[in-house]
């Protein structure tokens, strides 16, 4: 990843972190929120297949993890898992319409809130209330999904250089 | 296997960082309060654009709930506008009842005071030649109401009727240079003819030389034209006019009834009676 790319990226995900910890919050409906730095996750499994986006995934859910006040390597190994499964599955279904980048996020935000509560119920034991978290799972991945073209649009003006510039190298 | 390993980076990565991740988070879970260096670099690293995005939605919300307040105190002032809108109208129609209602009760007071039979009416137009005073009530045959009939407001004499249809009449005014009504001073009992003079008010005429009238003196109805009552007020002496030549006197007179303000009047039907009413 370039120099001017990587900055514009970092910029992008801090911007998304505050958005996502400082002003999210007081629109959110209910409960349901927009996980924005998983758009940003989604795109780098598109879009990064390199090491640098496996770390850049890795960073974005330890960084949730840090803002979110919960255990270290939650989102952390939910991003890992969601940037895995995107690359994975870009590698071999082409994924570059807006309606199937739609889906793709949709998915990514089940498949993450899913592996999130699968450790919290290992490692921390908590209990809750499975219909109603099932309700923001699937709030949430809707908003993510509707929230994605934007972030895919300012994600593509960040990155600059050609697609998949260093993919498959 | 260098091959392998150079092919499957990504993946290989990947399945390193989920492994990272689950020894952080199983270290995590044994002590959830603990804050590890990195969390807390970054988290102070982060503050002020956590601050500035925080106070920035704080503002926008901020200004938003005040435009929704002011949008709500616009709309309740628009209400309250209406509303008092409505009220000034109501009271507006609430005073013209009552005003109608004291007018109607001293026109009644006035007809039993007189004994006679009277027949409240409402002026419903007046002439707009300027030259001439007449006047149209809703009351015509249907009410009893016909021709010759004298008009009274409760300050004195108004006109008589001159025509009438089956629901309105017309009425010659007292101020009318065709009216002609027969009266006397109240204090002397002298005796003349009221007329209406072209500037709106009435002189008495053929009143004799020798007679005794004055300004301020109160002219009357004599009764004796077989139309108005005897004794009811036709207006005050303004001024007197007597000639070096001739028998006649005449006297200008100020009538007793705002005529041009009169909204209702008392029509008087049959023959009238041959006492003074009381005042």
């Amino acid at each position: 990843m370039r120099l001017r790319p990587a900055l514009g990226f970092g910029l992008l995900t801090v911007t998304a972190l505050v958005l996502q910890t400082a002003v999210v919050p007081r629109l959110a409906i209910g409960r349901v929120s927009p996980d924005l730095l998983l758009i940003i996750c989604v795109y780098l499994g598109l879009h990064r297949h390199s090491v640098g986006g496996a770390l850049g995934a890795f960073t974005l859910g330890y960084l949730q993890d840090t803002f979110s006040g919960t255990v270290a390597g939650l989102n952390a190994f939910g991003m890992c898992l969601v940037f895995t499964t995107v690359y994975l599955t870009s590698r071999r279904l082409w994924v570059d319409n807006t309606v199937s980048k739609l889906v793709v996020v949709f998915l990514a935000s089940v498949l993450k809130t899913a592996a999130v509560l699968v450790l919290i119920a290992i490692f921390l034991a908590t209990e809750w209330n499975w219909r109603a978290l099932l309700g923001y799972l699937l709030g949430d991945a809707v908003l993510t999904a509707a929230c994605s073209p934007a972030v895919f649009a300012l994600l593509s003006r960040a990155r600059r250089a050609p697609v998949a510039e260093d993919a498959y190298a | 296997m260098l091959e392998f390993v150079r092919r499957n980076r990504v993946v290989l990565a990947s399945g390193s960082l989920l492994l990272v991740a689950l020894l952080l988070l199983s270290t995590g879970a044994r002590n959830r309060q603990r804050l590890d260096p990195l969390s807390a670099i970054l988290l102070e690293i982060l503050r002020p654009a956590q601050t500035v995005g925080a106070a920035a939605m704080r503002s926008a919300q901020h200004g938003w709930r005040r435009y929704v307040a002011l949008a709500g105190v616009q709309r309740e002032n628009d209400l309250l506008q209406q509303r008092v809108h409505e009220l000034e109208q109501q009271l507006g129609r609430i005073a013209e009842i009552e005003a109608t209602a004291a007018r109607l009760e001293q026109l009644l007071a006035f007809d039993a005071g007189l004994h006679l039979d009277g027949v409240p009416a409402q002026i419903i137009g007046r002439d707009s030649d300027p030259w001439a005073g007449a006047l149209t009530i809703n009351r015509g045959e249907r009410s009893g109401v016909v021709k010759n009939m004298a008009v009274l407001s409760p300050q004195g004499v108004v006109g008589q009727t001159t025509a009438a249809t089956a629901h309105s009449a017309r009425v010659l005014l007292l101020t009318d240079h065709n009216s002609g009504i027969d009266a006397m001073v109240q204090r002397s009992r002298a005796r003349g003819i009221v007329q209406g003079a072209l500037d709106g008010g009435c002189v008495m005429k053929y009143v004799q030389r020798g007679e005794d009238i004055d300004v301020g003196d109160r002219i009357i109805t004599s009764g004796l034209d077989g139309i108005f009552p005897k004794g009811v007020d036709i207006g005050t002496v303004t001024h007197v006019t007597r000639g070096t030549r001739g028998l006649l006197q005449v006297a200008e007179v100020k009538p007793s009834a705002a005529i041009d303000r009169l909204e209702e009047v008392l029509v008087v039907r049959g023959a009238p009676t041959a006492s003074e009413p009381t005042p």
